[in-house]
């Protein structure tokens, strides 16, 4: 990949989109990454999904889900991403996402027992599988048998403990709520959890908290919160709460903005420019020109272009990673007509070109809805395939929620894959150059 | 069994049934009115929202044309805030050819529809998206209603006179006296079911105002009669496009009319003789249709996002008719029993539309007298509904009063700016058993993220609620039924804690299981977006996929066998599967 | 009332999905509960007007300070920015526009009078007492930096250095702005001295006020007559395929996309102004990308925190300043990632605003702290920025330009003239 100041262009600014500008940085390319906007970080409740459920079992959550994805799953459906990367990249991948958590002094971690999937309490109090946590969400572990007191503020208008704990006692676990009054929180009247994470930073606010938290634990209780635990000075916060109260104080992830997942993309985001990374977003790739097969390479693509104030920036790389998320993202489209395409490449896709083969009439359906099942099919590279299994471009990688064969949503495999994809994307565009 | 005694049984929740409640208790009847779902859960709350001029029939149907004129004009003073003055265009655009136009204009004066030609610039002037090639256009006094809030203050204006009205109260079958040729309605047989309990309402007099499922009703007494159910699918654009009623200057047609009704403009509406006013489909050539009408209005709208579809059934009635619905007229209809089959003690209101609810309700109730003996006179047209102090309804009132009392951290559904004490104020002061029926009342979850961020609050609060140990349960019944300031952020800055918690009977309290109304709201939701997800509305749906199952998990909630006996419906298949091309 | 302009900018808001990224990213209503945030005021709220509406329903969009961040962070498109824009102009056009609004929406009218005695209109402006008054009278905060009149105008040096000013087949049109036609001269110095030594010779046409700050005050109509002008006079450098380079990040973008999309002047001399016009180091970028750009730098060893403004990354050409500051050797540049100064034009200018503006800073203060005591000065592209960074920070700033013209040896720094 000579000739270009740039080695590796990574379109997209989500959970595969860093994944792929980290490991392309790390195995020394020189990587730009360019994005429309922020996205898929800040919705989610910011850990690592592996895998959830199953299709042939969507009631009970994988126990062992990389056991799972790298055995059952990889045999049962060859074609899922995860059955293309295989036992040894998936590890990789996750084992090089949580070493970079620990140096960003964001930590992720996982189930007591190796290998198994977390159960952590949701915002209604339903038990969700999940693999990989950030610290203040392990607290809130359902294997772990010490009771809860869940702690909300009246007037909040995304956390509902009365309800979380209703939910979780019907299961079994032992939890409480307490409704604490909203100036506890923050004096503002009008703020979201991210504003009030932010809040939290500042350590006066926090000890009226803490004072708070202090009155209401009950020896042996852990506290769950909303994800207000600080923004910027996260692990600050989380430590000054837990060595303050003697408890272990969790928070429960809630409706977007994600307060998690923004504090993971900021950080994320300035370790890769302390790499040389430029992370732009406001930067819509608008076309693309591709380059006709020279030396039996097949097709490559020779630039992308983006929309300025102005003319369109050109952006030439030796390699392109696309990660611009699927039909959430952006990174499909589609119409009344039932037409739905890749936005940059016009990439061939699984996905069916009719509205009448999209959807399942009830929305809660373990089949899911065709309509997102469908997208990039690619080779164990990550590479795009037409119809007929060439490669489209010999240059361009796919990565996270474009890919074809799984339901990422219904299957709880959201970050998993994407971190799982960006990482092999970036290894084989490494590999190439 | 529980058995109520009253002088007039009205089945049926709509605006005519409500308005005939309204009607017969001002004029000093005994009142009770049944309602199998929530109140305008029928027609009344499944229509574009048009106040008629009376424009749209003045060629084809000049008695209505002259009826809707009347009635335009005296729902404005009953009904005021429930209806926004945006004034309504004819327009002739390069596909309207003909004499129509000069048709129009002899009809509207024929009728008494006031109608002005004005230039292309004026009303280009007023509404910069219409299509340029449009040739002529005529203003009339055409508005938008919102027709839940309009029903609802008549329920309550009802109520205030003495009718007792009961939503979710199904008729299974009518009492009948009497053999052949002394046959007689006597009440009707009802069922309560969110309770799951029979009673047994004795009435005088049984008016069914059942709409398009005036059959159904007829049926119960043996008898038949020739009630069309025409089905219309409309779709509501995201934003509101166009602040005027912009209506084809041509006979009557599918597609034809655009109404900014709310935050949003219903393109309107295909016409299908349907067999079963229930379980009603959205084909995909119908909402294709709306589309490519709607750009010969307004080019460029078949690339706006559309938030919604829904269809209603019109009650069309014609005897002994056998054509194409949209020919039968839409005149009402006011079956007097005794007169065509020897029934006594039952009348048949149907046909007619929601402008002329009030009329429908005035002639029924007339007819009603005749057979009950007189008592006062009909007072509807001169009378008001709580809540008309507010003015007429604009727009910008919600933001408005949401800036003046400095609300913003209030809002529950961000989209519609509903804020917590809107919602729990309905929730006190009127009956509630579903989200839905918080929709109808507040407008919960109806703009772009189609409850993405408000099932999730709403559920939260109004569990809490439930359980709030101030909270005490009210008999059932109880409720203020207060509905005339419910869509005001500025009238509900607290919530009204002295109505105490909210009036759900211990026996209801199933109902109110958090992950049951959680999850029933959702599947209501999927169901009116199905037949127009693609685009921004796919990737809106896809997020709130994420939100309800990544974050929250609601499909592995607790309680999942539970089921509400309101609800099934919502599980109507709505997807998209037909073609796109109309069938010939 | 809506012009053709709804057209453009608003069905964007149909591409909002609710999401809060924008909202949690606004450094305003992070600071104050005045401004319930860019989701609430732009998309969600633009639902609730309509044309010919019995008064503006909502007032708090006055308190956005266009500073587009939520642009910048929206993953749909949603102009966010735009919708307020037209919002604000909705509500001057039903109350009228304040005196003080006026005022600075014609900044470059009250420029051009105080360079006529530029020392007396210094003082008038900077003694203690007018500014009291200007506060209290006008609703001018007192504690935001006014700029100080140029003993000469740009356009005086240019006439009087006629003589030594490069001739050559290289040709490129400048577009000053009108800070440094009245207040930084010595910009434009080191401008055309950079321009000189890559062998171009400069072209100053006339040229008037872009027309931003009436935008921000919500005069429409006079912004429309002011970008006339522009197009009138820059349009035939324009067609002569001579490229327009400015050194005013906000004046370039109002040039290039913002007065065209925001006052509905599409036609096709518009467009062809919009495509000519280029940044100084968006050109000075091609520049390098075709082999053309000199680098016979100094080392230049220093600390420099740099602030890449707002209005500069509207113009979504990702930083080339930074890039080209970076090829300067042992200059330690520090970028930084705060969301925006606060100072937002004429925004910081507004006593109610003031505040917020001081709060909003305060990140990028902060992080010009952080970098230690040995920062001696501070670099961004926009004027108005680099006033209200001298406040919050108490250090001098520099345009790229001057830092680069310092860098080939042309210009010095303290002085802030040619060497």
């Amino acid at each position: 990949m000579s000739g270009h100041s740039i080695d590796l262009l990574v379109i997209g600014a989500g959970w595969s989109g860093l994944m792929a500008a980290y490991t392309a940085a790390n195995a020394g390319l020189k990587v730009q990454v360019i994005a429309k906007g922020l996205g898929s970080m800040h919705w989610a409740a910011g850990s690592i999904d592996l895998f959830g459920y199953a299709p042939d079992a969507p009631d009970t959550p994988i126990h062992r889900p990389l056991e799972y994805v790298t055995g059952k799953l990889a045999k049962e459906q060859p074609q899922h991403p995860y059955a293309l990367l295989g036992k040894d990249r998936l590890v990789a991948a996750l084992d090089s996402f949580v070493a970079l958590t620990h140096e960003l002094g964001l930590s992720y971690g996982g189930a007591a027992q190796p290998g198994e999937n977390l159960m952590l309490p949701t915002a209604v109090g339903a038990a969700r599988p999940t693999y990989l946590a950030p610290q203040a969400q392990l607290g809130g572990d359902l294997g772990r048998s010490e009771p809860m007191v869940i702690v909300g503020f009246e007037g909040l208008r995304d956390f509902y403990p009365q309800l979380i704990a209703e939910n979780l006692a019907k299961q079994g676990i032992q939890a409480r709520a307490v409704l604490l009054p909203f100036d506890v929180l923050t004096d503002r009247r009008d703020s979201n959890t991210v504003q009030q994470a932010h809040g939290m930073d500042d350590p006066a606010r926090r000890s009226r908290l803490i004072s708070e938290l202090k009155k209401l634990a009950k020896t042996g209780e852990r506290i769950g919160l909303p994800p207000i635990l600080g923004l910027d000075d996260h692990a600050a916060v989380l430590f000054d709460m837990q060595s303050q109260t003697g408890a272990t104080v969790f928070e429960i992830a809630t409706l977007p903005p994600s307060v998690p997942g923004m504090r993971l993309f900021k950080a994320w985001r300035n370790r890769l420019n302390k790499m040389g990374v430029r992370v732009d977003s406001n930067m819509e790739v608008v076309s693309a020109q591709s380059e006709p097969s020279s030396n039996g390479a097949g097709p490559s693509v020779h630039l992308v272009e983006s929309a300025t104030s102005a003319r369109p920036m050109k952006h030439r790389a030796g390699g392109y990673v696309l990660a611009t998320g699927g039909i959430m993202g952006g990174g499909f489209n589609s119409d009344h007509e039932g037409h739905v395409w890749e936005t940059i490449f016009d990439l061939p896709l699984t996905t069916p070109q009719a509205r009448s083969e999209w959807f399942n009439p009830v929305f809660i359906n373990p089949a899911g809805h065709p309509v997102f099942s469908g997208g990039v099919a690619v080779n164990e590279a990550m590479q795009p395939l037409d119809g007929d299994g060439e490669v489209v471009y010999s240059n361009l990688w796919v990565a996270g929620d474009l890919l074809a064969h799984d339901n990422p949503i219904l299957q709880r495999s959201l970050e998993g894959t994407a971190i799982a994809t960006g990482f092999a994307a970036a290894k084989a565009a490494a590999a190439a150059s | 069994m529980k058995r109520i005694d009253t002088e007039i049984l009205v089945i049926g929740g709509g605006a005519t049934g409500t308005g005939v409640a309204w009607d017969a208790a001002l004029r000093g009847y005994r009142v009770v009115l049944v309602e199998r779902r929530d109140l305008t859960h029928g027609t009344t709350g499944r229509y574009h929202g048009l106040l008629h001029s009376g424009g749209r029939y003045v060629v084809k149907d000049p008695v209505s044309a002259t009826e809707c004129i009347h009635e335009n004009r005296i729902l404005r003073k009953t009904h005021t805030h429930c209806i926004e003055d945006t004034g309504g265009f004819f327009v002739v655009t390069p596909e309207d050819e003909g004499d129509y136009p000069d048709k129009f204009v002899a009809g509207c004066a024929a009728t008494g529809v006031p109608c002005n030609e004005i230039s292309l610039k004026e009303a280009m002037r007023r509404e910069p998206l219409l299509n340029p090639r449009i040739s002529r256009v005529f203003e009339v006094p055409d508005g938008s209603a919102d027709s839940f809030l309009a029903t609802h203050a008549t329920a309550q204006a009802a109520r205030m006179a003495g009718a007792q009205l009961l939503n979710y109260h199904q008729v299974t079958g009518l009492i009948i006296e009497g053999g052949d040729g002394e046959k007689r309605v006597v009440g009707a047989h009802v069922r309560d079911v969110a309770r799951g309990e029979d009673l047994e309402i004795r009435a005088q007099m049984t008016i069914s105002a059942t709409g398009a499922w005036a059959n159904v009703v007829a049926h119960m007494a043996g008898i038949s009669i020739s009630v069309i159910p025409g089905k219309g699918t409309m779709v509501a654009m995201n934003h509101r496009v166009l602040n005027t009623v912009v209506n084809r200057c041509k006979m009557p047609a599918d597609g034809d009319i655009i109404v900014p009704v709310h935050t949003v403009a219903v393109i309107g509406t295909t016409d299908e003789r349907v067999a079963d006013p229930e379980n009603l489909r959205i084909e995909p050539w119908e909402v294709q249709l709306m589309l490519e009408e709607g750009e010969k209005l307004v080019p460029g709208i078949s690339r706006a996002r559309v938030v919604r579809a829904w269809a209603g059934v019109r009650p069309l009635y014609q005897e002994d008719y056998a054509g194409s619905s949209r020919d039968a007229t839409r005149k009402f209809a006011l079956l007097d029993h005794k007169e065509r089959h020897n029934i006594d003690g039952f009348i048949t209101i149907t046909g007619g539309k929601w402008t002329t609810f009030r009329l429908m309700a005035e002639k029924t109730v007339d007819m009603a007298t005749s057979y009950l003996g007189e008592r006062k006179p009909c007072i509807t047209a001169t009378s008001s509904v709580p809540g008309v102090d507010q003015g007429p309804y604009w727009l910008g009132h919600r933001l408005h009063e949401i800036e003046e009392k400095k609300l913003q951290g209030q809002l529950v559904c961000e989209c519609e700016l509903v804020t917590r004490s809107m919602l729990e104020n309905a929730v006190r002061q009127n009956p509630t058993i579903t989200l839905d029926d918080l929709r109808r009342d507040v407008r919960l979850g109806m703009g772009p993220c189609q409850g993405g961020w408000c099932t999730y609050r709403a559920v939260g609060i109004v569990h809490e609620m439930t359980v709030s140990e101030t909270g005490h349960p009210a008999e059932s019944g109880t409720a203020e039924w207060d509905v005339a300031y419910m869509q005001s952020p500025a009238r509900n800055v607290s919530s009204s804690a002295s109505a105490g918690a909210p009036a759900i009977p211990d026996d209801e309290r199933a109902l109110f299981n958090p992950n049951l109304l959680l999850r029933d709201f959702l599947q209501e939701r999927w169901k009116g977006v199905t037949p127009i997800l693609w685009g921004q509305q796919l990737k809106q749906e896809r997020l709130d996929e994420l939100i309800y199952l990544s974050v929250m998990n609601v499909d592995h909630l607790p309680d999942r066998d539970l089921s509400s006996p309101v609800t099934e419906f919502y599980r109507y298949d709505t997807t998209p599967n037909g073609n796109l091309e109309a069938p010939e | 009332m809506h012009t053709e302009s709804w057209q453009s900018v608003g069905p964007t808001l149909d591409e909002c999905i609710k999401c809060n990224i924008c909202a949690s990213y606004c450094p305003v209503a992070a600071v104050t509960d005045l401004f319930p945030g860019p989701k609430f005021v732009g998309p969600q709220a633009q639902r609730f007007r309509e044309n010919g509406q019995p008064h503006s329903p909502d007032h708090s969009v006055d308190y956005c300070s266009g500073c587009r961040v939520c642009n910048e962070v929206c993953p749909t498109g949603v102009r966010i920015t735009e919708i307020n824009t037209r919002a604000r102009a909705e509500l001057a056009e039903e109350h009228g526009i304040p005196l003080r609004n006026r005022m600075l929406g014609r900044n470059d009218v009250l420029a051009k009078l105080g360079s006529i005695v530029p020392g007396l209109a210094n003082f008038g402006l900077h003694n203690g007492l007018s500014r009291t008054l200007a506060d209290s009278v006008m609703g001018i905060s007192k504690g935001a930096k006014l700029p100080r009149w140029a003993n000469d105008t740009f356009a005086k040096w240019m006439k009087k250095t006629a003589e030594q000013r490069l001739k050559s087949d290289k040709k490129v049109v400048y577009y000053h702005g009108c800070s440094t036609m009245y207040y930084e001269p010595f910009i434009g110095k080191a401008t055309v001295a950079v321009f000189e030594h890559h062998g171009y010779e400069v072209i100053v046409p006339e040229q008037g006020c872009c027309g931003l700050p009436l935008l921000n005050n919500a005069e429409f109509p006079e912004a429309r007559k002011y970008h006339q002008r522009n197009l009138d006079w820059l349009t035939p450098y324009a067609r002569q395929g001579y490229p327009i380079v400015g050194t005013s990040s906000s004046c370039t973008l109002t040039l290039k996309e913002e007065a065209p999309e925001m006052l509905d002047m599409h036609g096709p001399e518009a467009h062809e102004l919009t495509m000519a016009v280029w940044d100084i180091f968006e050109w000075l970028r091609e520049l390098q990308e075709s082999g053309q750009l000199q680098t016979d730098f100094r080392p230049l060893p220093m600390v420099l925190p740099y602030h890449s403004p707002c209005q500069y990354r509207a113009h979504r050409i990702g930083s080339p300043s930074l890039e080209i500051m970076s090829l300067i050797p042992e200059l330690d540049i520090r970028e930084s990632h705060a969301r925006c100064c606060g100072g937002a034009g004429t925004y910081v200018y507004k006593k109610e605003k003031y505040q917020i503006a001081m709060d909003v800073g305060a990140e990028l203060f902060d992080f010009v702290k952080e970098q230690g005591a040995e920062v001696t000065m501070t670099s961004c592209n926009s004027e108005t920025c680099r006033w209200h960074i001298e406040t919050g920070t108490d250090l001098p700033c520099r345009h790229p330009i001057e830092i680069l013209a310092a860098a080939y040896g042309l210009y010095d720094l303290d002085t802030r003239d040619l060497v």
